[in-house]
């Protein structure tokens, strides 16, 4: 079922390529069936899933025996909810309407090898098949940003990311050689790695391994200050792209945090915790403020992303500061804390993904994404107004929408660990409910200048994408249980451990 | 959502709900006008019927979210009284907002934000653990942001609603502050473990619970937020100021502060309270603009509030809270029509007491109560709290006496100034009916809560609201009666003589104070520039760091491009072309997992990407078993290169 998942996106890329296929609209409709597939299969193991609390609905196949590697998937309540909300995303992000320059061939069938790339970072359990659909991932968006992004500074922004995050990744295989190298008999296999922790401690290999994984992880995420690959990207990627930029391939830094240097090294991770935790605050208020201070749309919601991520992160670096057996209280918050963080993960991807959609509609329209010139498009975009007010409430934290149940948790879970950090993190609180609000009030509300006086509300392929995410934002917000159960099958095994 | 058996605790469920529903249905159904008002003051009544049923059975309930999260609900002590005060208040200021906005284009989602006011609040009211506060807080603050902003094509509407959600959310985080110390220090959100806590943990408690509570309630240093808020439609003040929102901090403190063991709490709150109390009355005496002189007096009035919580008797507290807000929702519709009738709220051209007499009465009744005179309920619960204060010596009881001498002052210069006769005043727009029979609903609430006064009436409301009243010193109660006659007598002279709009002061001397004592000034001055500055400066070190890397880039791409001798649209469409070869050949790559096919792929990469090449050839001098790790590797990056080569290649 797994595999089936994986891999139909880049079946029905080929297809998309070899089949006559011609127009947009034909094209759009069958990439959106393509990228609906993964996402009902998914449902299906989503309802096969036990919570066992370790990986479950397991495939495997011999890939490469003389090393160790194979080819194996399957899933755990990390891994499964991001999955899932990678597939959401996908196929709201596929569907949704941009200028397709001519070439919505290319463009559909890159966007579907991506989804396989993207969902095989979160369903590999073996360390190999994860870099490989890691590094797969970077391919399929540097021709995504550079092609359909906006004019030739794209193709720059595109290098740029590419580059960087190949650097990053390339860092991260010296890990990924060293944890290869420090099992016995040598293996990929991440349960094994998990299971046995090979290179847990604080001697100079595992501080090593762990520093090169978190800085590839750091870039990705990404943390202050590896994070100036994301503004230029973002801004010159065509709208969905940037949409599955920020929902999704951003989430692969914060997964690796947690499934390798959480899961893998936690002793390591424990004792570098601080300094983890401390960019991660660096970043909640780095980002929100050179957010705030932006007068581009899209410039203003990439850095917001800086933002959630360091919450996410200063999450993970609470629940991995204290080691279990230091006192039963300490279970519960760490609990909170890891939970949190994974609920950010999937609350950002829904949130800012939706966000990003709506930019790529701004752009359709207005051509511009200029905060100042633009203003009181409630008058004639009441729909617009209305979704971009819930994603921006939702951003901010407001309860009753995703955010809060992710932050709540965060800020309750790490106070007993790092106090003093969570305090200043929530000053970001202020600072994004700041330049959400700011922004609203600039692009919609106000008086409506003359030139767009034209301007059209959403039309129903918009709506439908964006209503999906949305809607599973309040979902998640107002009754997150579901989400939570899945979730907690793997944090609390993992904190009790 | 646990969902009890018990048909009370669903009353209580339904408390928050039957609101929001309401709301919800208002915008579904916002084509049809005419039905509007009546779904959303049936949705309020309801939930009032609701609100009695659960303040006489008083369930508990909650919901879990997961194992460790969940919140919990209960109408308990104060919130007994609350439950009720706050759809009661609701519905005639719907019905004057169903009257008077009834033209504006957005009256659907005036009514559905009113309601779903409504529901927040009581989700805060019935709120018994942290997480359910925090809800209903937020809740609370960014439906005052919708509503200050209702009329949002002009621009300074949701500049001011900003101003004031970042006001109060900046008090925010004392809650969340305050859910994360109280979990830390007993495990759990409820409320009923508070006792409990000790040392730092309560402290932090405590403070959190402060700050929170002092920007909802605008007292110092956040009073202004209330200024901003005066842009919102006269419904929306009148219920923001009466028994939504700024309720809420009072609210919050009564409950919590007594069950919370730290000693310094209960007097800083008294102190925050008198320092308030005393500058909004005085900001309120010298204000000219009627809204903003009532918005002034609601700091002062939540002031006198804190000061009962903190000398020991929330109960003096709640009654205020309720008289309070009564006759201040009765004050602010008198401001709207008002406003309707002339178009100004400057205190200097309205009197309009020949043109609009009716108002004029039901406004007086509203002041007088203000005011502090018996024998209104507003005065019997402000004779309360100067009772309270009495029981813990001079200081306050001076302090409140002296607050209640300026409440005095300003409620009956409003009166006269705003409704006071002037011969020559002609015609004005007159209030149709509905809107009037909103505040003759309200004056008739604050006249019945003269009731007060009779022996044993305020006991069992007390008792109601799970607490005692004081006993105060007799000379006490004398000397505000006497402070409170006092002003009232200044007052009129000062009216006789026509100083009473600006008591001859200058504006040089007489705006800075009016506007909050310079508050905003400084405000602005001490946060928000250097934020924003602090902000720009970091933003634009960034850009810098990003040009740099861009510029690299750059550099790089033109290499590249010079590698492939052709543009990247036109590698992507033959990318396309050649898709499925090149999925073939990365299918081999993989297959061929022997030294020789390995050896080529790596040879290959390198060839591809010097750079690669050079990390890969450096890796290679390793061990034997590394050197076939890295061969596997380079089959990986073979992937990211292989569809550029190929390309190449093609061409």
């Amino acid at each position: 079922m797994i595999t089936v998942t994986l891999f139909l996106p880049l079946l029905g890329a080929l297809l998309l390529v070899v089949l006559p296929l011609r127009g947009e609209r034909s094209l759009r409709v069958a990439a959106g069936l393509v990228a609906l597939a993964p996402l009902v299969l998914l449902m299906v193991v989503w309802s096969r899933f036990k919570g066992t609390g370790t990986f479950e609905q397991i495939e495997s196949a011999p890939w490469i025996p003389t090393l160790g590697a194979s080819y194996m998937v399957g899933v755990d309540g990390l891994s499964l909810a991001l999955a899932a909300m990678t597939a959401l995303l996908f196929f709201a992000a596929i569907i949704y309407p941009v200028d397709w320059r001519g070439k919505p061939k290319a463009y559909f069938a890159l966007f579907l090898f991506l989804e396989t790339a993207s969902l095989g970072v979160f369903l590999s359990l073996d360390l190999l098949l994860f870099y490989v659909f890691w590094d797969l991932s970077l391919v399929g968006m540097y021709f995504l940003i550079g092609v359909w992004g906006h004019g030739e500074a794209a193709r720059r922004s595109a290098l740029k990311f590419f580059l960087y995050t190949l650097a990053g990744s390339l860092v991260m295989l010296l890990g990924v050689l060293s944890l290869y190298l420090s099992t016995a008999p040598h293996t990929f296999d991440m349960r094994h790695l998990i299971a046995t922790r090979p290179l847990d401690g604080t001697g100079l290999a595992a501080t090593l391994t762990f520093s090169g994984f978190a800085l590839a992880f750091a870039i990705k995420a990404p943390l202050v200050p590896f994070h100036t690959w994301l503004p230029p990207a973002h801004v010159d990627a065509p709208a969905p792209a940037s949409t599955i930029l920020a929902g999704v391939l951003l989430k692969m830094g914060t997964y690796g945090f947690v499934r390798i240097l959480l899961q893998m090294m936690p002793q390591t991770f424990s004792r570098l915790a601080l300094p983890v935790a401390i960019l991660a605050l660096v970043s909640v208020v780095y980002g929100a403020l050179v957010a705030l201070a932006q007068q581009n749309v899209k410039r203003r919601i990439a850095y917001t992303s800086v933002n959630h991520m360091g919450y996410a992160i200063l999450g993970i670096a609470a629940a991995a500061a204290i080691l279990p057996g230091l006192g039963g209280g300490f279970t519960q918050t760490r609990s909170l804390a890891l939970t949190g963080a994974t609920v950010e993960m999937v609350a950002h991807g829904l949130i800012t993904g939706a966000l990003f959609l709506m930019t790529g509609s701004l752009w359709r329209r207005a051509d511009t994404y200029e905060i100042s010139e633009l203003g009181g498009l409630a008058r004639r975009a009441p729909i617009f107004t209305g979704l971009a007010a819930v994603a921006a409430f939702a951003s901010l934290g407001l309860p009753g929408l995703a955010g809060f149940v992710a932050e709540f948790q965060i800020f309750v879970g790490g106070f007993p660990v790092y106090p003093w950090l969570i305090a200043l993190a929530l000053l970001g609180l202020i600072i994004t409910a700041a330049l959400f609000l700011n922004l609203l009030q600039r692009v919609f509300l106000g008086p409506l200048p003359e030139r767009w006086q034209e301007f059209r509300d959403l039309d129903r392929g918009e709506i439908v994408s964006l209503a999906m995410l949305i809607a599973f934002v309040v979902v998640i917000g107002v009754a997150p249980g579901w989400l939570l159960a899945v979730i907690d099958s793997f944090v609390r095994p993992l904190v009790t451990r | 959502m646990r969902i009890p058996s018990e048909g009370s605790a669903l009353a209580m469920l339904a408390l928050p709900l039957l609101p929001l529903l309401g709301a919800g249905t208002l915008l579904f159904l916002r084509g049809k006008r005419s039905v509007l008002p009546i779904i959303a003051l049936a949705a309020l009544l309801l939930t009032l019927a609701s609100a009695v049923w659960t303040a006489l059975s008083l369930p508990v309930s909650g919901w879990a979210w997961g194992p460790i999260l969940g919140g919990r609900l209960a109408v308990a002590g104060l919130g007994r009284m609350m439950v009720i005060l706050v759809p009661a208040i609701a519905a005639p200021v719907v019905l004057y907002a169903s009257s008077s906005n009834r033209r504006d284009s957005g009256f659907a989602r005036l009514l559905a934000l009113l309601l779903a006011f409504v529901g927040a609040m009581e989700l805060l009211v019935i709120a018994d653990d942290f997480l359910a506060l925090l809800i209903g807080w937020e809740l609370v603050g960014a439906c005052s942001w919708a509503l200050i902003g209702y009329e949002w094509t002009d621009s300074a509407r949701p500049r001011a609603a900003l101003d004031a959600f970042l006001t109060t959310r900046a008090g925010d985080l004392g809650l969340y502050i305050a859910a994360a110390a109280a979990f830390a220090g007993t495990g759990s959100f409820r409320f009923d473990t508070l006792p409990q806590l000790h040392g730092t943990t309560a402290a932090i408690v405590a403070g959190g619970l402060l700050l929170a509570a002092a920007a909802k309630s605008a007292q110092l240093p956040f009073s202004p937020w209330l200024f901003r808020a005066m842009l919102g439609p006269t419904a929306a003040s009148a219920l923001l100021h009466s028994a939504t929102m700024v309720a809420a901090g009072a609210y919050a403190l009564a409950r919590l502060a007594p069950i919370i063991p730290v000693p310094w709490l209960a007097p800083s709150i008294a102190a925050l309270g008198l320092a308030t109390a005393l500058a909004g009355g005085v900001v309120a005496v010298l204000q000219t603009d009627l809204k903003k002189a009532l918005a002034a007096s609601t700091s002062a009035q939540y002031g006198l509030m804190f000061v009962a919580i903190g000398v020991g008797v929330p109960a003096a507290a709640g009654m205020h809270l309720a008289t309070h807000a009564a006759f201040k929702a009765l004050l602010f519709l008198g401001a709207g029509i008002a406003l309707h009738a002339t178009g100004t709220l400057e205190l200097s051209s309205l009197r309009l007491g020949r043109a609009l007499p009716l108002t004029a009465i039901t406004f007086a009744i509203g002041a007088l109560a203000l005011a502090g005179v018996p024998p209104l309920g507003g005065a019997y619960s402000k004779e309360q709290i100067v009772a309270a204060a009495s029981q813990t010596g001079l200081f306050f009881t001076a302090g409140v006496t002296a607050a209640a001498s300026l409440s005095a002052l300003y409620a009956g210069r409003l009166a006269l100034l705003a409704f006071g006769p002037d011969p020559n005043r002609g015609e004005v727009r007159p209030p149709n009916g509905a809107v009037t029979a909103s505040v003759l609903l309200l004056a008739g609430v604050t006249l019945v809560s003269s009731v007060l006064w009779f022996p044993g009436v305020a006991a069992s409301v007390a008792e109601l609201m799970g607490g005692e009243l004081a006993i105060g010193e007799g000379w006490a109660a004398g000397a505000s009666l006497v402070a409170i006659a006092a002003a009232g007598i200044a007052c009129w002279l000062l009216w006789r003589r026509g100083d009473l709009v600006d008591f001859g002061l200058s504006p040089k001397v007489r705006l800075p104070v009016a506007e909050w004592l310079g508050i905003p000034l400084v405000a602005d001055m001490l946060v928000k520039r250097p934020v924003l500055t602090l902000a720009r400066t970091l933003a634009t070190m960034d850009d810098r760091i990003i040009d740099a890397g861009v510029r690299g880039a750059a550099r790089i791409a033109g290499y590249v491009s010079r590698l492939f001798g052709h543009s990247l649209e036109q590698l992507v469409d033959a990318g396309v072309n050649s898709l499925s070869t090149a999925t073939r050949l990365v299918a081999e790559a993989s297959r061929m997992a022997d030294d020789r096919g390995v050896d080529a792929t790596i040879e290959g990469a390198a060839r591809g990407v010097g750079a690669v090449g050079t990390q890969s050839r450096r890796l290679q001098t390793g061990l034997s078993h590394q050197y076939y790790l890295i061969v596997a590797i380079g089959t990986v990056l073979l992937i990211a290169i292989a569809s550029l080569e190929i390309v190449a290649t093609h061409r």
